[in-house]
């Protein structure tokens, strides 16, 4: 079949409640439902999509949302390749949270990382425009100033989540040699992650002091 | 007393006639596993108790009297419950018997041992001889050895040992396999099995001289018999087996609740630790309301104090929602929110929890929660474990033939709003209580769970190395799969059935009160807290060493015994949360064969949805068990990995 097989590390992040599952619920089994139990620590998921005649498979680790939770974040994102900051367009501190995380990201992650601006739950201005909380022009603003993808959507309705996810995967160089890379990423990553709880302990303290 | 002399003749039978026919071995089987679920009568033996030599072992004795009556009639079984008659020690007692008896079939926990020290067995505690095999391969021996034992708990039939030899081959390289594969069908032997070790480990408290007399000698026994393999259950007919199964079932069952009531009813003072003992086994469904609030130490033992307390407690919470949500109060708005968007998303998939009306009772009872304790405040997850305690009280209000509807109706149907707020209260002070035990798991930075994590890890690495190396490997991390179990103990793992027939044993587990050693006599102040915040803040994982008493059975023993009450603190600090890590240990070691197949994402995917849909309350007691086991053999040596 596919002979290279490119793996991309991708994380969500996002305040409480803003879609962050039910994004990758879309993305990976085309499939919503209205309330998700809110995710504890975070969750893993895959799938893969045809880009430009390369497959690539979505490596995505789906985290907790609650400020509790946050210490847990960097051990997620150290390694990614990719990260997508989720809002809700309806919530404006939800947007305030997305720039805390793009500025921890820019700090603390990958400096390759490729990452996207999530606006999402856009199905809830169909009927009312008056629900929309966050400006479009504000998020693409922000998007152009840190030099992140950005993206509306509806997890609901399915607008524009794949294509948030090709968008990232067209941006991610290919490899040719899918294997090794797969092996090299995956070793890279638990060696980080291998991090022991002291660690995280101090990543805890990092957060923090980000957020406040 | 055949304690005593049973050792000597079933060293001889044990070995040569392993070929007889086990049909009375298949009876006691299932008897045996009627005994673990059920607790029946509270008839103690006078025989075991006038034996002073045995004194200090008194439940085994008493069990082997049991066996001795019992030889395959299942009737007999209700009788074999000792004086705390609770069904925890009446597994133990089984468990004991067979140890006892194990050094006829050469496998026990002790099985280096000598066939000439038989004698010394009963008194000698597994974890010491453990202790010194603290490597793998030895402790699950010694594990598959225990259960094996237990299942053909029979006191005089040496066809025992042709199971034990089964089992021993099975379990010899693959612990969990056969855990599986034989328990499965029987499960109660279980208990019998995680409760040997505990006897013993509390016989050896009492009698140090045997015990040291035994580790001198525990490695000499050179090996093991072999025998053939026979499945037990060619020898009776499935429908034989079912039948009798089911009248078991109805009997222990109807005896069971009488037990509960012979313990709840028409007392002054109830008697916390009999209760917690019955408790750890299931607790049938009409009494749960009362017991959990009785377990969690929310509702005193003084039943004349209850009615008062009650109203004083409800009151209380009344005051205070007042308070919140008066003018006076701003309200945290993050808080609010924050619980409000959690709400709908609770148990989404059961009707109940959509109600508006049990939306409304949970966002009080929580932002109450979370503002009242704002080193924790609200993290997600304690939606979850309010609702086993809101659901359960709610049954309360229903008419007994609607209990298992109660995730169905809209408490507004049937209660008054009266009483919707005293069932709010009651949730309210029971989830305070719980998560009392667990403040660690929420505080800022989590570090009650990442302890736990890490324990459980080190837990893995000793029971299944293998595992362990394999996730190692695949660089699968602990906490990429376990942060939720701890989070929310194991809730979203499982069906609300099950979590709430799991929560009997947890709630049995919660660390008792300095109060719980002086219950049976000395009733303290049903209204004062059985734990200070302060004296919360500081638990920390285990105390090793009085730790050995903490669990159900052995907790009596320790009041009895007139333990000192700075023991009963220590003890009491992180019962809940150490078992907590075994049942998880026990719950991923489960899956050990299939997981060893499965790379990274295999792996992370199954733990994320392991396939328990379908698990009755048989499968997670038999879980429960299991926990049990690993807690006895290894809770000391937890201790020397932090």
């Amino acid at each position: 079949m596919n002979s290279a097989v490119t793996s991309i590390k991708l994380v969500l992040l996002g305040e409480a409640a803003v879609g962050k599952s039910s994004i990758v619920l879309r993305f990976v089994s085309n499939d919503f439902s209205e309330n998700k139990e809110p995710t504890i620590g975070a969750a893993f998921l895959t799938q893969r999509v045809n880009i430009n005649d390369n497959t690539v498979k979505f490596e995505i680790w789906d985290t907790a949302g609650q400020e509790r939770f946050a210490s847990l974040a960097p051990m997620y994102y150290r390694n990614a390749q990719a990260a997508l900051i989720v809002y809700d367009v309806t919530k404006p501190q939800s947007f305030i949270k997305a720039r805390h995380w793009i500025k921890e990201l820019h700090e603390q992650a990958n400096k390759d990382m490729i990452i996207a601006l999530v606006g999402n739950k856009v199905d809830v201005l169909e009927n009312n425009e008056d629900e929309r909380k966050v400006a479009r022009e504000e998020g693409e603003k922000l998007a152009e100033e840190e030099g992140l993808l950005f993206f509306e959507t509806s997890a609901k309705t399915g607008l524009n989540v794949t294509e948030t996810f090709v968008a990232i995967g067209e941006k991610i160089p290919l490899k040719t040699a899918g294997d090794q890379e797969t092996d090299s990423n995956g070793v890279a990553i638990s060696d980080e992650q291998r991090i022991d709880l002291a660690n995280s302990g101090n990543a805890a303290g990092q957060t923090a002091g980000c957020s406040c | 007393m055949a304690v005593r002399s049973g050792p000597h003749e079933m060293s001889e039978k044990g070995h040569h006639n392993a070929h007889e026919s086990s049909s009375v071995g298949v009876g006691l089987v299932s008897s045996l596993m009627k005994s673990w679920r059920i607790s029946s009568s509270s008839s103690s033996s006078p025989k075991a108790a006038s034996d002073p030599e045995l004194s200090t072992s008194r439940r085994s004795s008493q069990s082997n009297n049991d066996n001795n009556h019992r030889t395959g009639a299942i009737s007999l079984m209700n009788d074999q419950k000792f004086a705390d008659s609770d069904g925890n020690f009446d597994a133990i007692a089984k468990q004991k018997t067979s140890t006892i008896r194990t050094p006829s079939a050469s496998y026990s926990p002790m099985r280096y041992m000598s066939p000439s020290n038989t004698n010394n067995v009963t008194n000698e505690s597994p974890r010491t001889s453990l202790l010194r095999h603290n490597n793998h391969h030895s402790s699950t021996h010694t594990l598959t050895h225990t259960i094996s034992n237990t299942t053909t708990g029979n006191g005089r039939e040496p066809s025992s040992s042709r199971h034990h030899d089964r089992y021993f081959k099975d379990l010899d390289e693959d612990w969990s396999a056969v855990i599986d594969d034989y328990n499965m069908p029987i499960p109660t032997i279980l208990n019998g099995g995680v409760d040997s070790p505990y006897a013993l480990s509390r016989k050896s408290t009492t009698s140090s001289i045997n015990t040291t007399s035994v580790r001198s000698t525990s490695f000499n026994y050179p090996q093991l018999p072999h025998i053939q393999k026979v499945d037990s259950s060619d020898l009776r007919s499935e429908e034989e087996l079912d039948a009798e199964r089911n009248v078991q079932e109805l009997n222990s069952m109807i005896q069971r609740i009488a037990k509960f009531d012979d313990i709840l009813k028409n007392k002054h003072i109830i008697n916390q630790q009999q209760l917690r003992e019955i408790s750890w086994n299931g607790v049938p469904k009409i009494h749960r309301p009362v017991v959990w609030k009785l377990l969690i130490g929310y509702l005193p033992a003084n039943t004349k104090r209850q009615a008062l307390f009650l109203q004083r407690k409800r009151k209380e919470y009344r005051d205070g929602l007042d308070h919140t949500f008066s003018n006076q109060h701003s309200r945290d708005i993050p808080t609010w929110h924050q619980i409000e968007i959690d709400i709908p998303r609770t148990n989404p998939q059961i009707p109940l929890y959509q109600f508006k009306s049990v939306q409304a009772s949970l966002q009080k009872i929580l932002y109450l929660w979370a503002i009242r304790h704002p080193t924790s405040g609200y993290v997600q997850g304690i939606n979850d474990l309010v609702t086993p305690f809101y659901q359960t009280f709610l049954t309360e209000y229903l008419d007994p033939s609607q209990v298992d509807e109660v995730e169905k109706l809209d408490p507004e149907t049937y209660m008054t709003k009266e009483q919707i707020l005293d069932i709010e209260a009651d949730t309210f002070w029971c989830l305070t209580k719980l998560l009392e035990q667990i403040t660690d798991n929420y505080i800022h930075g989590q570090p009650g769970i990442l302890k736990q994590v890490k324990n459980l890890s080190q837990l893995v690495k000793r029971i299944d190395i293998d595992l362990y190396n394999h996730f190692q490997k695949e660089h699968v991390e602990f906490i990429q799969f376990a942060f939720r179990w701890m989070n929310c103990l194991l809730m979203r793992e499982f069906e609300m059935g099950t979590v709430i027939r799991m929560w009997d044993t947890y709630l049995s587990e919660t660390s008792q009160e300095i109060t719980s050693s002086t219950n049976s006599t000395t009733p303290t102040d049903p209204s004062m807290p059985p734990l200070t915040p302060k004296e919360q803040s500081s638990a920390t994982f285990v105390t090793p060493t009085n730790d050995s008493f903490r669990s159900p059975s052995s907790a009596t023993i320790t009041n009895n015994m007139n333990t000192s009450s700075d023991n009963s603190t220590r003890i009491r600090q992180s019962s809940l949360n150490e078992f907590h890590v075994f049942v998880c240990a026990a719950f991923l070691i489960k899956w050990s064969d299939q997981l060893m197949v499965m790379d990274f994402q295999g792996i992370i995917t199954f733990l994320q949805n392991p396939p328990t849909k379908d698990w009755t309350e048989t499968d997670i007691e038999m879980l429960l068990g299991e926990a049990y086991i690993w807690q006895s053999l290894y809770k000391d040596a937890t201790s020397h990995w932090l």
